[in-house]
């Protein structure tokens, strides 16, 4: 097991957002999380990359407690993490960014590497390295994001709505790499999506969230025939 | 006529390398920190006093006198970030109050550390670059000259080519995003303020025989550093050159051809036709650290 959350609570203030949410991630999976507006998807990835603390519970990768630690150190074990709204800097060169994806690592040979890797993934982001990030299209920023996740050589990668705000065909091409990056590299994925076709058709497991309550997963074949997530997700 | 153009001209230059040195790191700070420093004139008192310590009194050599003035300063500014800033850093005011505080402060540990005289201080040199009998360049103002064009040039290389540079700038475009990259809010808080503290202290510390040296002196810093990121766009380093440029040279003249307070008054009037004509000022908010 890769990742695992037991009985995790967390809350902004007073207001509690997710309860007593137990998940649990294997090596080489991709994982999603649906739900609604307001389910508390963005707040449980938060939860996993230490960006906000739990209230409750218990969060373990590869054997070691990571619930308590601040982000900075959380991504030195091995978790990437893709933001809403992808976040790239903006200010800064296509380069930089990835560069920054980076920042913990010391075997510059390696990065050198990775970097090259990157580029051939995504030509687009070689084409306009020396640019600034804000003048990249919105997939272009996506692939950018994702890219700056990779850079830090990760082996769980989180992704919160990787398609959101993007045409059906850049939408496409995200879900192809998602594919790629797990199937090449071994890569285990937490995929938090709105679009629930999408994620229920690349993930193997599902976790539904609803206000900030998991009370349904599965194999995600099985939930995509669930008559509740139909009706409730998939408007079928 | 050429003459005093030229001379003016001069003047100007070394108006804006102080100038800059202690606006820029104004800027730096509140990119990173997100605070404005009220306290950065009197860090610019420190540098100043650091010379009247370790050169005027100590009699060490002032290329010694102003590096420890910069460590000194530097160090003043981690003390901000520990026992201010960090704990306000929620807070979206109280970085500013709290640098008010600072700010009287230092200037009372000046006035009872040195009394509220003028501080002589010995030329460092009496050493003039004639370039004719009316355009002369005193070496000690070309010292703070190449200062500024050196400290900003190694500024930029740091901010651009290496890593904690890039981390610097990371943090100050989107704290979050950074912390999820690895990097600690807290280290880049420190070199941030390390740096621009440091910036100012130097300022300082170089044009300490030049200027009356004087617990109140960080007021008119102050002002005109103010001013100039105001002009230059609030959160751009290259507005905040390029605007002390400007105002050196508006001020400079102004003061040649008229007098020092219609000079101020020019200057802070430039900054509100800047207000008035472009907000975010001529680098815009766009550019940021
Ligand atoms: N910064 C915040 N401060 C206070 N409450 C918040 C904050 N962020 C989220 N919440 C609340 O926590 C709950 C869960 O929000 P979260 O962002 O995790 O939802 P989500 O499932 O990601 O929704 P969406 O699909 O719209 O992104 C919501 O009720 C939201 O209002
Ligand atoms: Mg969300």
């Amino acid at each position: 097991m890769l990742l695992e959350l037991k009985g995790v609570s967390a809350a902004y203030g007073k207001i509690t957002a997710i309860r007593d949410i137990s998940m649990t991630v294997d090596q080489g999976q991709i994982v999603t999380i649906i739900g609604g507006n307001g389910a508390g998807k963005t707040t449980t990835l938060r939860a996993m990359s230490g960006m906000l603390p739990v209230t409750a519970g218990e969060i373990t990768f590869e054997g070691k407690r990571i619930d308590g630690l601040p982000a900075s150190k959380v991504v030195a074990h091995g978790i990437a993490h893709v933001p809403e709204g992808r976040r790239i800097f903006p200010d800064m060169t296509v380069e930089e960014n990835l560069r920054t994806g980076a920042f913990l690592r010391k075997d510059m040979d390696a990065i050198a590497t990775d970097l090259a890797t990157v580029y051939r993934k995504f030509p687009r982001l070689q084409e306009r390295r020396g640019q600034r990030a804000q003048t990249l299209s919105g997939g272009e920023q996506q692939m950018l994001a994702i890219g700056r996740a990779l850079m830090s050589k990760p082996r769980l990668l989180l992704m919160d709505e990787p398609s959101m705000g993007l045409a059906p065909v850049i939408v496409d091409e995200i879900a192809e790499i998602i594919r790629e990056i797990n199937q090449q590299q071994g890569l285990a994925v937490v995929l938090v999506e709105q679009n629930a076709e999408l994620a229920l058709e690349l993930a193997d497991h599902a976790y539904v969230l609803e206000t900030g309550n998991c009370n349904l997963n599965g194999p995600a074949s099985e939930l995509h025939e669930n008559d509740h997530v139909r009706a409730a997700y998939l408007g079928i | 006529m050429i003459e005093l153009l030229a001379q003016t001209c001069l003047n100007a230059v070394y108006a804006a390398s102080y100038i800059s040195l202690v606006a820029v790191g104004l800027v730096l700070i509140f990119g990173v920190m997100g605070v404005i420093n009220f306290a950065h004139g009197e860090l610019f008192m420190a540098g100043a006093y650091a010379v009247v310590t370790f050169y005027a009194d100590l009699h060490l050599p002032f290329l010694v006198a102003v590096a420890l003035g910069l460590v000194f300063v530097g160090c003043l500014g981690l003390l901000m970030e520990r026992a201010l800033f960090r704990p306000l850093r929620d807070n979206p005011l109280g970085g500013l109050v709290a640098s008010i505080g600072f700010l009287m402060i230092l200037q009372a540990l000046a006035v009872l550390g040195y009394g509220v005289r003028m501080e002589h201080i010995p030329p460092v040199t009496q050493e003039v670059i004639v370039f004719s009998d009316k355009v002369r360049l005193p070496l000690s103002r070309l010292f703070v000259i190449i200062a500024a064009v050196v400290l900003l040039g190694a500024l930029w290389y740091f901010l651009k080519r290496t890593k904690f540079g890039w981390a610097l700038r990371a943090s100050a475009q989107d704290p979050e995003a950074a912390e999820l990259q690895g990097i600690s809010i807290n280290q880049t808080a420190r070199i941030a303020m390390f740096i621009g503290a440091g910036l100012a202290g130097i300022a300082g510390a170089l044009t300490a025989p030049l200027v009356s040296v004087n617990p109140h002196m960080g007021h008119s810093v102050i002002v005109t550093a103010f001013i100039v990121i105001i002009v230059g766009g609030v959160g751009s380093l290259e507005g905040a050159v390029l605007a002390s440029v400007v105002y050196a040279v508006v001020h400079t003249f102004v003061t040649t051809f008229y007098d020092g307070v219609i000079a101020d008054i020019v200057g802070l009037s430039l900054m509100l036709l800047v207000l008035i004509v472009k907000p975010t000022g001529l680098f815009g908010s766009a550019d940021r650290a």
